[in-house]
Protein backbone atom coordinates (compact mmCIF):
# COMPACT_ATOMS: atom_id res chain seq x y z
CA UNK A 1 0.00 0.00 0.00
CA UNK A 2 1.33 3.42 -0.92
CA UNK A 3 -0.50 5.77 1.42
CA UNK A 4 0.50 5.68 5.05
CA UNK A 5 -1.97 4.21 7.49
CA UNK A 6 -4.20 6.76 9.24
CA UNK A 7 -5.32 6.15 12.79
CA UNK A 8 -8.43 7.29 14.59
CA UNK A 9 -8.95 7.52 18.33
CA UNK A 10 -12.32 6.37 19.63
CA UNK A 11 -13.45 7.22 23.14
CA UNK A 12 -16.10 5.07 24.81
CA UNK A 13 -18.62 6.25 27.41
CA UNK A 14 -16.42 5.02 30.25
CA UNK A 15 -13.55 7.23 29.02
CA UNK A 16 -11.40 4.46 27.56
CA UNK A 17 -9.57 5.28 24.35
CA UNK A 18 -9.06 2.96 21.40
CA UNK A 19 -6.61 3.78 18.63
CA UNK A 20 -7.67 2.10 15.42
CA UNK A 21 -6.68 2.01 11.75
CA UNK A 22 -9.09 4.28 9.90
CA UNK A 23 -9.58 1.66 7.17
CA UNK A 24 -10.99 -0.69 9.81
CA UNK A 25 -12.98 1.89 11.78
CA UNK A 26 -14.94 2.95 8.69
CA UNK A 27 -16.75 -0.39 8.78
CA UNK A 28 -18.95 1.76 10.98
CA UNK A 29 -21.08 3.91 8.69
CA UNK A 30 -21.45 6.39 11.56
CA UNK A 31 -17.67 6.84 11.82
CA UNK A 32 -17.31 6.84 8.04
CA UNK A 33 -19.79 9.71 7.75
CA UNK A 34 -17.89 11.67 10.39
CA UNK A 35 -14.59 11.13 8.58
CA UNK A 36 -16.05 12.07 5.21
CA UNK A 37 -17.69 15.19 6.60
CA UNK A 38 -14.41 16.17 8.22
CA UNK A 39 -15.95 16.34 11.67
CA UNK A 40 -13.14 14.32 13.16
CA UNK A 41 -10.84 16.47 15.26
CA UNK A 42 -8.75 14.30 17.53
CA UNK A 43 -11.00 11.95 19.33
CA UNK A 44 -14.30 10.43 18.21
CA UNK A 45 -16.64 10.13 21.18
CA UNK A 46 -18.87 7.07 21.31
CA UNK A 47 -21.31 8.05 24.07
CA UNK A 48 -23.46 4.95 23.65
CA UNK A 49 -20.80 2.25 23.75
CA UNK A 50 -18.77 1.03 26.72
CA UNK A 51 -15.20 -0.21 26.52
CA UNK A 52 -16.04 -3.86 27.12
CA UNK A 53 -18.43 -3.89 24.18
CA UNK A 54 -16.10 -1.84 21.99
CA UNK A 55 -13.31 -4.37 22.57
CA UNK A 56 -15.61 -7.07 21.14
CA UNK A 57 -16.66 -4.89 18.21
CA UNK A 58 -13.03 -4.17 17.33
CA UNK A 59 -12.20 -7.86 17.58
CA UNK A 60 -14.95 -8.51 15.03
CA UNK A 61 -13.86 -5.68 12.72
CA UNK A 62 -10.24 -6.77 12.77
CA UNK A 63 -11.08 -10.38 12.00
CA UNK A 64 -13.31 -9.33 9.13
CA UNK A 65 -10.61 -7.06 7.72
CA UNK A 66 -7.85 -9.67 7.79
CA UNK A 67 -6.29 -10.21 4.42
CA UNK A 68 -6.57 -13.65 2.89
CA UNK A 69 -8.90 -15.04 5.55
CA UNK A 70 -11.09 -17.81 4.16
CA UNK A 71 -14.89 -17.79 4.17
CA UNK A 72 -14.92 -20.92 6.34
CA UNK A 73 -12.65 -19.35 8.93
CA UNK A 74 -14.86 -16.27 9.09
CA UNK A 75 -17.95 -18.43 9.48
CA UNK A 76 -16.36 -20.29 12.39
CA UNK A 77 -15.33 -17.00 13.95
CA UNK A 78 -18.84 -15.55 13.59
CA UNK A 79 -20.42 -18.66 15.03
CA UNK A 80 -18.28 -18.45 18.14
CA UNK A 81 -18.65 -14.66 18.32
CA UNK A 82 -22.43 -14.71 18.78
CA UNK A 83 -22.43 -17.46 21.39
CA UNK A 84 -22.51 -15.05 24.33
CA UNK A 85 -24.86 -14.35 27.21
CA UNK A 86 -27.88 -12.38 26.11
CA UNK A 87 -26.77 -9.31 28.06
CA UNK A 88 -23.62 -9.11 25.91
CA UNK A 89 -25.63 -9.85 22.79
CA UNK A 90 -27.87 -6.96 23.75
CA UNK A 91 -24.93 -4.57 24.22
CA UNK A 92 -23.42 -5.64 20.91
CA UNK A 93 -26.71 -5.09 19.06
CA UNK A 94 -27.05 -1.60 20.49
CA UNK A 95 -23.42 -0.85 19.58
CA UNK A 96 -23.77 -2.22 16.03
CA UNK A 97 -26.95 -0.20 15.63
CA UNK A 98 -25.36 3.02 16.92
CA UNK A 99 -22.18 2.49 14.88
CA UNK A 100 -24.38 1.58 11.92
CA UNK A 101 -22.54 -1.56 10.89
CA UNK A 102 -25.27 -3.34 8.96
CA UNK A 103 -23.42 -6.58 8.47
CA UNK A 104 -22.72 -6.98 12.17
CA UNK A 105 -26.22 -5.87 13.16
CA UNK A 106 -27.77 -8.42 10.81
CA UNK A 107 -25.61 -11.19 12.22
CA UNK A 108 -26.48 -10.35 15.84
CA UNK A 109 -30.19 -10.05 15.04
CA UNK A 110 -30.09 -13.41 13.28
CA UNK A 111 -28.71 -14.89 16.49
CA UNK A 112 -31.67 -13.46 18.43
CA UNK A 113 -34.00 -14.91 15.77
CA UNK A 114 -32.34 -18.31 16.13
CA UNK A 115 -32.83 -18.16 19.89
CA UNK A 116 -36.53 -17.29 19.49
CA UNK A 117 -37.45 -19.69 16.70
CA UNK A 118 -39.49 -22.72 17.64
CA UNK A 119 -39.89 -21.69 21.28
CA UNK A 120 -43.08 -21.10 23.22
CA UNK A 121 -43.67 -17.59 24.62
CA UNK A 122 -42.76 -18.90 28.08
CA UNK A 123 -39.46 -20.27 26.81
CA UNK A 124 -38.64 -17.02 25.01
CA UNK A 125 -39.35 -15.00 28.17
CA UNK A 126 -37.03 -17.28 30.10
CA UNK A 127 -34.27 -17.15 27.48
CA UNK A 128 -34.20 -13.35 27.45
CA UNK A 129 -35.39 -12.54 31.00
CA UNK A 130 -38.52 -10.87 29.70
CA UNK A 131 -40.93 -9.91 32.43
CA UNK A 132 -44.52 -10.79 31.59
CA UNK A 133 -46.45 -7.66 32.53
CA UNK A 134 -49.83 -8.90 31.31
CA UNK A 135 -52.58 -10.01 33.65
CA UNK A 136 -53.87 -13.53 32.90
CA UNK A 137 -57.04 -11.92 31.52
CA UNK A 138 -55.10 -9.72 29.12
CA UNK A 139 -53.03 -12.66 28.01
CA UNK A 140 -56.15 -14.65 27.31
CA UNK A 141 -57.54 -11.79 25.25
CA UNK A 142 -54.44 -11.64 23.06
CA UNK A 143 -54.48 -15.38 22.54
CA UNK A 144 -58.06 -15.10 21.37
CA UNK A 145 -57.30 -12.15 19.12
CA UNK A 146 -54.67 -14.12 17.22
CA UNK A 147 -56.01 -17.59 17.88
CA UNK A 148 -54.70 -18.96 14.56
CA UNK A 149 -51.11 -18.23 15.55
CA UNK A 150 -51.36 -19.98 18.91
CA UNK A 151 -52.96 -23.23 17.77
CA UNK B 1 -38.54 6.74 47.27
CA UNK B 2 -41.57 5.58 45.27
CA UNK B 3 -41.99 1.83 44.89
CA UNK B 4 -41.23 2.06 41.20
CA UNK B 5 -37.72 3.27 41.88
CA UNK B 6 -36.97 0.29 44.05
CA UNK B 7 -38.08 -2.16 41.42
CA UNK B 8 -35.94 -0.47 38.81
CA UNK B 9 -32.85 -0.71 41.02
CA UNK B 10 -33.37 -4.37 41.59
CA UNK B 11 -33.40 -5.45 37.99
CA UNK B 12 -29.83 -4.91 36.95
CA UNK B 13 -29.71 -7.25 33.98
CA UNK B 14 -31.48 -5.43 31.16
CA UNK B 15 -34.53 -6.98 29.62
CA UNK B 16 -32.58 -7.47 26.47
CA UNK B 17 -35.29 -7.68 23.91
CA UNK B 18 -37.67 -5.17 25.28
CA UNK B 19 -35.49 -2.08 25.29
CA UNK B 20 -34.08 -2.58 21.80
CA UNK B 21 -34.79 0.23 19.35
CA UNK B 22 -37.80 -0.28 17.10
CA UNK B 23 -35.74 -0.64 13.94
CA UNK B 24 -33.84 -3.54 15.52
CA UNK B 25 -37.02 -5.27 16.68
CA UNK B 26 -38.32 -4.89 13.12
CA UNK B 27 -35.24 -6.65 11.76
CA UNK B 28 -35.77 -9.51 14.20
CA UNK B 29 -39.50 -9.86 13.53
CA UNK B 30 -39.06 -9.76 9.77
CA UNK B 31 -36.76 -12.76 9.96
CA UNK B 32 -39.25 -14.84 11.92
CA UNK B 33 -41.97 -16.87 10.20
CA UNK B 34 -45.19 -14.84 10.25
CA UNK B 35 -46.82 -17.09 12.85
CA UNK B 36 -43.96 -16.73 15.30
CA UNK B 37 -43.79 -12.98 14.75
CA UNK B 38 -47.48 -12.73 15.68
CA UNK B 39 -46.87 -14.86 18.77
CA UNK B 40 -44.41 -12.28 20.13
CA UNK B 41 -47.48 -10.15 20.90
CA UNK B 42 -47.92 -12.13 24.10
CA UNK B 43 -44.37 -11.73 25.47
CA UNK B 44 -44.96 -8.41 27.23
CA UNK B 45 -46.91 -5.18 26.79
CA UNK B 46 -44.20 -3.50 24.78
CA UNK B 47 -44.35 -6.39 22.30
CA UNK B 48 -48.06 -6.53 21.85
CA UNK B 49 -48.40 -4.44 18.69
CA UNK B 50 -44.91 -4.64 17.27
CA UNK B 51 -45.73 -7.21 14.64
CA UNK B 52 -48.67 -5.12 13.42
CA UNK B 53 -46.24 -2.53 12.09
CA UNK B 54 -44.15 -4.98 10.11
CA UNK B 55 -43.40 -3.62 6.65
CA UNK B 56 -42.84 -7.09 5.26
CA UNK B 57 -45.31 -10.00 5.33
CA UNK B 58 -44.92 -13.46 3.88
CA UNK B 59 -48.10 -15.54 3.95
CA UNK B 60 -48.03 -19.08 2.65
CA UNK B 61 -49.70 -22.45 3.06
CA UNK B 62 -47.76 -23.25 6.25
CA UNK B 63 -50.14 -20.84 8.03
CA UNK B 64 -53.40 -22.41 6.95
CA UNK B 65 -52.56 -26.03 6.38
CA UNK B 66 -55.04 -28.21 8.21
CA UNK B 67 -53.51 -31.53 9.02
CA UNK B 68 -55.58 -32.57 11.96
CA UNK B 69 -59.04 -31.78 10.74
CA UNK B 70 -60.88 -32.07 7.50
CA UNK B 71 -61.69 -28.40 7.28
CA UNK B 72 -61.15 -26.83 3.89
CA UNK B 73 -57.95 -24.75 4.23
CA UNK B 74 -59.76 -21.88 2.52
CA UNK B 75 -61.74 -21.26 5.74
CA UNK B 76 -58.63 -20.92 7.79
CA UNK B 77 -57.00 -18.78 5.12
CA UNK B 78 -59.94 -16.37 5.22
CA UNK B 79 -59.84 -16.20 9.00
CA UNK B 80 -56.13 -15.48 9.14
CA UNK B 81 -56.19 -12.93 6.38
CA UNK B 82 -59.03 -10.92 7.86
CA UNK B 83 -57.34 -11.00 11.27
CA UNK B 84 -54.06 -9.72 9.86
CA UNK B 85 -55.82 -7.03 7.87
CA UNK B 86 -57.69 -5.82 10.94
CA UNK B 87 -54.58 -5.53 13.06
CA UNK B 88 -51.88 -4.47 10.61
CA UNK B 89 -51.16 -0.77 10.45
CA UNK B 90 -48.78 1.49 8.58
CA UNK B 91 -46.94 0.83 5.34
CA UNK B 92 -46.51 -2.65 3.94
CA UNK B 93 -43.76 -2.49 1.34
CA UNK B 94 -42.79 -6.12 0.89
CA UNK B 95 -45.60 -8.64 0.43
CA UNK B 96 -45.57 -12.31 -0.52
CA UNK B 97 -48.75 -14.35 -0.85
CA UNK B 98 -48.45 -17.99 -1.81
CA UNK B 99 -51.89 -19.53 -2.25
CA UNK B 100 -51.21 -21.78 -5.21
CA UNK B 101 -52.64 -24.84 -3.50
CA UNK B 102 -55.85 -23.18 -2.35
CA UNK B 103 -59.05 -23.26 -4.28
CA UNK B 104 -59.62 -20.07 -6.13
CA UNK B 105 -61.86 -17.83 -4.02
CA UNK B 106 -63.05 -14.28 -4.12
CA UNK B 107 -61.39 -13.46 -0.81
CA UNK B 108 -57.97 -13.78 -2.37
CA UNK B 109 -58.64 -11.06 -4.90
CA UNK B 110 -60.18 -8.63 -2.43
CA UNK B 111 -57.39 -9.28 0.04
CA UNK B 112 -54.78 -8.46 -2.58
CA UNK B 113 -56.66 -5.31 -3.50
CA UNK B 114 -56.58 -4.10 0.10
CA UNK B 115 -52.90 -4.88 0.53
CA UNK B 116 -51.99 -3.06 -2.65
CA UNK B 117 -53.24 0.23 -1.24
CA UNK B 118 -50.13 0.25 0.92
CA UNK B 119 -47.52 1.42 -1.60
CA UNK B 120 -46.14 -2.07 -2.03
CA UNK B 121 -42.67 -2.10 -3.57
CA UNK B 122 -41.95 -5.81 -3.55
CA UNK B 123 -44.83 -8.09 -4.56
CA UNK B 124 -44.76 -11.86 -4.98
CA UNK B 125 -48.00 -13.68 -5.82
CA UNK B 126 -48.47 -17.42 -6.31
CA UNK B 127 -52.13 -17.73 -7.17
CA UNK B 128 -54.38 -20.77 -7.50
CA UNK B 129 -54.45 -22.26 -10.96
CA UNK B 130 -56.61 -20.48 -13.51
CA UNK B 131 -57.15 -17.42 -11.39
CA UNK B 132 -57.18 -13.98 -12.86
CA UNK B 133 -54.63 -11.46 -11.69
CA UNK B 134 -56.41 -8.60 -9.88
CA UNK B 135 -56.01 -5.59 -12.15
CA UNK B 136 -55.15 -3.42 -9.15
CA UNK B 137 -51.60 -4.76 -9.53
CA UNK B 138 -51.26 -2.52 -12.57
CA UNK B 139 -51.94 0.58 -10.53
CA UNK B 140 -49.02 -0.03 -8.15
CA UNK B 141 -46.69 2.60 -9.48
CA UNK B 142 -44.21 2.11 -6.61
CA UNK B 143 -43.38 -1.49 -7.50
CA UNK B 144 -39.68 -2.30 -7.74
CA UNK B 145 -39.90 -6.08 -7.80
CA UNK B 146 -42.82 -8.06 -9.18
CA UNK B 147 -43.13 -11.82 -9.34
CA UNK B 148 -46.32 -13.52 -10.56
CA UNK B 149 -47.02 -17.24 -10.73
CA UNK B 150 -49.91 -19.32 -12.10
CA UNK B 151 -52.37 -16.72 -13.20
CA UNK B 152 -53.83 -15.28 -16.31
CA UNK B 153 -53.04 -11.67 -17.01
CA UNK B 154 -55.49 -9.58 -18.97
CA UNK B 155 -55.20 -6.19 -20.40
CA UNK B 156 -55.78 -3.67 -17.65
CA UNK B 157 -57.99 -0.71 -18.38
CA UNK B 158 -55.55 1.73 -16.86
CA UNK B 159 -51.85 1.00 -17.07
CA UNK B 160 -49.33 3.78 -17.26
CA UNK B 161 -46.27 1.64 -16.76
CA UNK B 162 -44.12 0.58 -13.83
CA UNK B 163 -41.72 3.49 -13.68
CA UNK B 164 -39.70 2.06 -10.81
CA UNK B 165 -39.76 -1.63 -11.62
CA UNK B 166 -36.31 -3.23 -11.64
CA UNK B 167 -37.18 -6.90 -11.65
CA UNK B 168 -40.05 -8.77 -13.31
CA UNK B 169 -40.75 -12.51 -13.02
CA UNK B 170 -43.63 -14.25 -14.77
CA UNK B 171 -43.92 -18.00 -14.24
CA UNK B 172 -46.57 -20.27 -15.71
CA UNK B 173 -48.74 -17.31 -16.53
CA UNK B 174 -51.13 -16.92 -19.42
CA UNK B 175 -50.59 -13.68 -21.24
CA UNK B 176 -50.82 -12.48 -24.81
CA UNK B 177 -47.61 -11.65 -26.65
CA UNK B 178 -48.84 -8.12 -27.27
CA UNK B 179 -49.56 -7.43 -23.61
CA UNK B 180 -46.24 -8.90 -22.50
CA UNK B 181 -44.34 -6.81 -25.00
CA UNK B 182 -46.21 -3.73 -23.91
CA UNK B 183 -45.59 -4.33 -20.19
CA UNK B 184 -41.86 -4.82 -20.74
CA UNK B 185 -41.53 -1.71 -22.82
CA UNK B 186 -43.32 0.28 -20.10
CA UNK B 187 -40.71 -0.55 -17.46
CA UNK B 188 -37.93 1.91 -18.29
CA UNK B 189 -35.65 0.80 -15.42
CA UNK B 190 -36.06 -2.95 -15.84
CA UNK B 191 -32.80 -4.79 -15.13
CA UNK B 192 -33.92 -8.38 -14.56
CA UNK B 193 -36.49 -10.28 -16.56
CA UNK B 194 -37.48 -13.88 -15.92
CA UNK B 195 -40.13 -15.48 -18.11
CA UNK B 196 -41.39 -19.03 -17.90
CA UNK B 197 -44.29 -18.98 -20.30
CA UNK B 198 -45.29 -22.21 -22.01
CA UNK B 199 -47.66 -20.66 -24.51
CA UNK B 200 -46.65 -17.58 -26.42
CA UNK B 201 -48.34 -17.36 -29.77
CA UNK B 202 -46.57 -14.49 -31.46
CA UNK B 203 -43.04 -13.17 -31.39
CA UNK B 204 -42.29 -10.64 -28.72
CA UNK B 205 -39.65 -8.01 -29.30
CA UNK B 206 -37.85 -7.19 -26.10
CA UNK B 207 -37.14 -3.52 -25.80
CA UNK B 208 -35.50 -2.90 -22.44
CA UNK B 209 -32.60 -0.48 -22.51
CA UNK B 210 -31.51 -1.17 -18.91
CA UNK B 211 -31.91 -4.95 -18.99
CA UNK B 212 -28.85 -6.81 -17.70
CA UNK B 213 -30.22 -10.28 -17.02
CA UNK B 214 -32.73 -12.33 -19.02
CA UNK B 215 -33.91 -15.81 -18.16
CA UNK B 216 -36.38 -17.48 -20.50
CA UNK B 217 -38.13 -20.83 -20.55
CA UNK B 218 -40.59 -21.48 -23.32
CA UNK B 219 -40.74 -21.28 -27.06
CA UNK B 220 -37.45 -19.61 -27.90
CA UNK B 221 -38.59 -18.89 -31.43
CA UNK B 222 -40.98 -16.34 -30.03
CA UNK B 223 -38.25 -14.21 -28.49
CA UNK B 224 -36.45 -11.40 -30.23
CA UNK B 225 -33.91 -9.42 -28.23
CA UNK B 226 -34.46 -6.16 -30.00
CA UNK B 227 -33.04 -3.39 -27.87
CA UNK B 228 -30.94 -4.68 -24.99
CA UNK B 229 -27.60 -2.85 -25.12
CA UNK B 230 -26.69 -3.68 -21.50
CA UNK B 231 -27.65 -7.34 -21.48
CA UNK B 232 -24.86 -9.37 -19.89
CA UNK B 233 -26.49 -12.54 -18.66
CA UNK B 234 -28.79 -14.77 -20.73
CA UNK B 235 -30.32 -18.10 -19.96
CA UNK B 236 -32.52 -19.86 -22.50
CA UNK B 237 -34.37 -23.12 -22.10
CA UNK B 238 -36.89 -24.50 -24.52
CA UNK B 239 -39.14 -27.41 -25.12
CA UNK B 240 -37.51 -29.74 -27.58
CA UNK B 241 -40.52 -30.39 -29.75
CA UNK B 242 -41.00 -26.80 -30.68
CA UNK B 243 -37.41 -25.93 -31.29
CA UNK B 244 -36.69 -27.53 -34.61
CA UNK B 245 -36.28 -24.30 -36.43
CA UNK B 246 -35.18 -21.60 -34.08
CA UNK B 247 -33.67 -18.67 -35.83
CA UNK B 248 -30.95 -17.75 -33.36
CA UNK B 249 -29.82 -14.90 -35.52
CA UNK B 250 -33.22 -13.37 -34.86
CA UNK B 251 -33.15 -14.11 -31.14
CA UNK B 252 -29.84 -12.34 -30.75
CA UNK B 253 -30.88 -9.65 -33.14
CA UNK B 254 -29.19 -6.62 -31.65
CA UNK B 255 -25.58 -6.08 -30.84
CA UNK B 256 -24.90 -7.89 -27.68
CA UNK B 257 -22.61 -7.58 -24.69
CA UNK B 258 -23.53 -11.00 -23.36
CA UNK B 259 -20.88 -12.48 -21.05
CA UNK B 260 -22.87 -15.19 -19.32
CA UNK B 261 -24.73 -17.60 -21.56
CA UNK B 262 -26.68 -20.54 -20.31
CA UNK B 263 -28.42 -22.85 -22.76
CA UNK B 264 -30.57 -25.82 -22.09
CA UNK B 265 -29.23 -27.64 -25.07
CA UNK B 266 -32.34 -29.65 -25.79
CA UNK B 267 -33.31 -26.38 -27.38
CA UNK B 268 -30.18 -26.04 -29.40
CA UNK B 269 -30.95 -28.51 -32.12
CA UNK B 270 -31.19 -25.40 -34.10
CA UNK B 271 -30.05 -24.58 -37.61
CA UNK B 272 -30.77 -26.44 -40.80
CA UNK B 273 -30.25 -30.09 -41.60
CA UNK B 274 -26.51 -30.02 -41.65
CA UNK B 275 -24.54 -29.80 -38.45
CA UNK B 276 -22.99 -26.36 -38.13
CA UNK B 277 -19.29 -25.56 -38.16
CA UNK B 278 -19.81 -22.23 -36.52
CA UNK B 279 -22.65 -20.35 -34.91
CA UNK B 280 -25.05 -18.31 -37.00
CA UNK B 281 -24.76 -15.50 -34.45
CA UNK B 282 -21.81 -13.64 -33.11
CA UNK B 283 -21.35 -13.35 -29.37
CA UNK B 284 -17.66 -12.89 -28.87
CA UNK B 285 -17.82 -11.52 -25.33
CA UNK B 286 -19.12 -14.68 -23.72
CA UNK B 287 -16.93 -15.68 -20.77
CA UNK B 288 -19.22 -18.14 -19.00
CA UNK B 289 -20.98 -20.88 -20.91
CA UNK B 290 -23.32 -23.29 -19.21
CA UNK B 291 -24.82 -26.09 -21.30
CA UNK B 292 -27.40 -28.32 -19.70
CA UNK B 293 -29.10 -31.43 -21.08
CA UNK B 294 -26.22 -32.13 -23.41
CA UNK B 295 -26.60 -35.33 -25.40
CA UNK B 296 -23.33 -36.53 -26.83
CA UNK B 297 -25.34 -38.94 -28.93
CA UNK B 298 -25.80 -39.01 -32.65
CA UNK B 299 -23.25 -37.10 -34.60
CA UNK B 300 -25.53 -34.21 -35.57
CA UNK B 301 -26.62 -33.17 -32.11
CA UNK B 302 -23.17 -33.76 -30.78
CA UNK B 303 -21.72 -31.46 -33.38
CA UNK B 304 -23.98 -28.70 -32.16
CA UNK B 305 -22.65 -29.02 -28.64
CA UNK B 306 -19.07 -29.08 -29.84
CA UNK B 307 -19.74 -26.15 -32.12
CA UNK B 308 -20.95 -24.13 -29.13
CA UNK B 309 -17.99 -25.02 -26.97
CA UNK B 310 -15.51 -23.71 -29.49
CA UNK B 311 -17.45 -20.68 -30.63
CA UNK B 312 -16.48 -18.22 -27.96
CA UNK B 313 -12.91 -16.96 -28.17
CA UNK B 314 -12.92 -15.45 -24.66
CA UNK B 315 -14.47 -18.35 -22.81
CA UNK B 316 -13.22 -18.59 -19.21
CA UNK B 317 -15.69 -20.89 -17.56
CA UNK B 318 -17.44 -23.90 -19.06
CA UNK B 319 -20.05 -26.06 -17.42
CA UNK B 320 -21.55 -29.06 -19.20
CA UNK B 321 -24.39 -31.13 -17.82
CA UNK B 322 -24.63 -34.38 -19.74
CA UNK B 323 -27.70 -36.52 -20.04
CA UNK B 324 -27.10 -39.13 -22.69
CA UNK B 325 -23.77 -40.23 -24.04
CA UNK B 326 -23.26 -42.86 -26.72
CA UNK B 327 -20.05 -44.70 -26.99
CA UNK B 328 -18.92 -43.95 -30.52
CA UNK B 329 -15.98 -41.55 -30.58
CA UNK B 330 -16.02 -37.82 -31.38
CA UNK B 331 -14.86 -36.39 -34.66
CA UNK B 332 -11.70 -34.89 -33.33
CA UNK B 333 -10.52 -33.26 -36.51
CA UNK B 334 -12.90 -30.39 -35.87
CA UNK B 335 -10.78 -29.33 -32.91
CA UNK B 336 -7.51 -29.36 -34.81
CA UNK B 337 -7.20 -25.57 -35.06
CA UNK B 338 -8.90 -24.61 -31.80
CA UNK B 339 -7.30 -23.51 -28.54
CA UNK B 340 -9.09 -22.30 -25.45
CA UNK B 341 -6.74 -19.49 -24.57
CA UNK B 342 -8.76 -18.04 -21.70
CA UNK B 343 -10.47 -21.10 -20.29
CA UNK B 344 -9.81 -21.29 -16.55
CA UNK B 345 -12.44 -23.61 -15.18
CA UNK B 346 -14.41 -26.57 -16.54
CA UNK B 347 -17.22 -28.42 -14.79
CA UNK B 348 -18.58 -31.68 -16.17
CA UNK B 349 -21.75 -32.94 -14.53
CA UNK B 350 -23.11 -36.51 -14.80
CA UNK B 351 -19.86 -37.89 -16.13
CA UNK B 352 -19.99 -41.61 -17.03
CA UNK B 353 -16.48 -42.18 -18.32
CA UNK B 354 -17.42 -43.11 -21.89
CA UNK B 355 -15.08 -42.63 -24.84
CA UNK B 356 -16.52 -39.33 -26.11
CA UNK B 357 -16.42 -37.85 -22.61
CA UNK B 358 -12.83 -38.89 -22.11
CA UNK B 359 -11.99 -37.44 -25.50
CA UNK B 360 -13.63 -34.17 -24.59
CA UNK B 361 -11.72 -33.93 -21.31
CA UNK B 362 -8.49 -34.81 -23.09
CA UNK B 363 -9.00 -32.04 -25.62
CA UNK B 364 -9.94 -29.46 -23.02
CA UNK B 365 -6.89 -30.31 -20.91
CA UNK B 366 -4.56 -30.29 -23.86
CA UNK B 367 -5.82 -27.11 -25.45
CA UNK B 368 -6.35 -24.82 -22.46
CA UNK B 369 -3.05 -23.22 -21.47
CA UNK B 370 -4.40 -21.28 -18.46
CA UNK B 371 -6.76 -23.91 -17.10
CA UNK B 372 -6.83 -23.98 -13.30
CA UNK B 373 -9.49 -26.51 -12.49
CA UNK B 374 -11.34 -29.38 -14.10
CA UNK B 375 -14.20 -30.42 -11.85
CA UNK B 376 -15.94 -33.71 -12.55
CA UNK B 377 -19.21 -34.73 -10.92
CA UNK B 378 -19.60 -38.40 -11.83
CA UNK B 379 -22.83 -40.31 -12.28
CA UNK B 380 -20.93 -43.56 -11.69
CA UNK B 381 -18.78 -44.81 -8.86
CA UNK B 382 -15.13 -43.95 -9.37
CA UNK B 383 -12.76 -45.67 -6.96
CA UNK B 384 -9.02 -45.91 -6.60
CA UNK B 385 -8.51 -48.86 -8.92
CA UNK B 386 -10.61 -47.45 -11.73
CA UNK B 387 -9.29 -47.43 -15.27
CA UNK B 388 -10.79 -44.01 -15.79
CA UNK B 389 -8.51 -42.57 -13.13
CA UNK B 390 -5.47 -44.26 -14.62
CA UNK B 391 -6.30 -42.66 -17.94
CA UNK B 392 -7.12 -39.20 -16.54
CA UNK B 393 -3.85 -38.83 -14.64
CA UNK B 394 -1.89 -39.41 -17.80
CA UNK B 395 -3.64 -36.89 -20.04
CA UNK B 396 -1.41 -34.15 -21.35
CA UNK B 397 -2.09 -30.74 -19.94
CA UNK B 398 -1.29 -27.43 -21.58
CA UNK B 399 -1.52 -25.64 -18.26
CA UNK B 400 0.96 -26.56 -15.53
CA UNK B 401 -1.54 -25.23 -12.96
CA UNK B 402 -4.39 -27.47 -14.04
CA UNK B 403 -5.84 -29.82 -11.48
CA UNK B 404 -8.59 -32.41 -11.71
CA UNK B 405 -11.05 -32.58 -8.87
CA UNK B 406 -13.57 -35.43 -8.77
CA UNK B 407 -16.60 -35.25 -6.54
CA UNK B 408 -16.68 -37.98 -3.84
CA UNK B 409 -13.09 -38.81 -4.72
CA UNK B 410 -11.03 -35.64 -4.35
CA UNK B 411 -8.13 -34.15 -6.24
CA UNK B 412 -6.15 -36.38 -8.54
CA UNK B 413 -2.38 -36.79 -8.20
CA UNK B 414 -1.46 -35.98 -11.75
CA UNK B 415 1.49 -37.32 -13.64
CA UNK B 416 3.50 -34.43 -14.98
CA UNK B 417 3.63 -34.87 -18.71
CA UNK B 418 5.33 -32.54 -21.15
CA UNK B 419 2.81 -31.14 -23.53
CA UNK B 420 2.60 -29.13 -26.65
CA UNK B 421 -0.63 -27.29 -27.32
CA UNK B 422 -0.39 -27.59 -31.10
CA UNK B 423 0.20 -31.24 -31.27
CA UNK B 424 -2.50 -32.99 -29.41
CA UNK B 425 -5.29 -34.38 -31.45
Amino acid sequence: MSSSTKFLTLKTCDDKKFVLDEAIAVRSQTIKNMVEDDCVSNVIPLPNVDSKTMTKVIEYWKKHSEEGISKDMLMDFDKAFVKVHHSILHALILAANFLNDKEMLDMMCQEVVDRIKGKTPEEIRKEFDIKNDFTPEEEEEIRKENAWAFE
Amino acid sequence: MPPNGRIRCQSLTPDILTDLPNNVIDIILMRLPCEEAVRTSILAKRWRYHWCRLTKLTLDWSLWRTENDLLNPTYKFTEIISQILTLHEGPLTDFTLDVDNLESCRDIGSFINIVLRNNVQILVLHLPEDSKLPTSVFTCSQLRYLSLHNCSIHHPSAFEGFDKLISLELCEVTISSELLESIISHCPLLEQLMLDIPKLLNTIEIDAPMLSSFDFTGNISSICLKNVPLLVEVSLAGYQIMEKDIDFAKVFNSYSAIEYLSLNIACVWFFADEAPKRLPFYLNRVKHLHLSHVELKESYTRSCALCLIQSFPHLEYLKIELIVVFKNPLELERFSDVTFNHLREVEIISFRGTTPEMQLIKILLAKSPVLVKMYIDPAILIDTGSEILAELVNFQRASPEAEIDIKYYGKLELNRVETNVDRVV
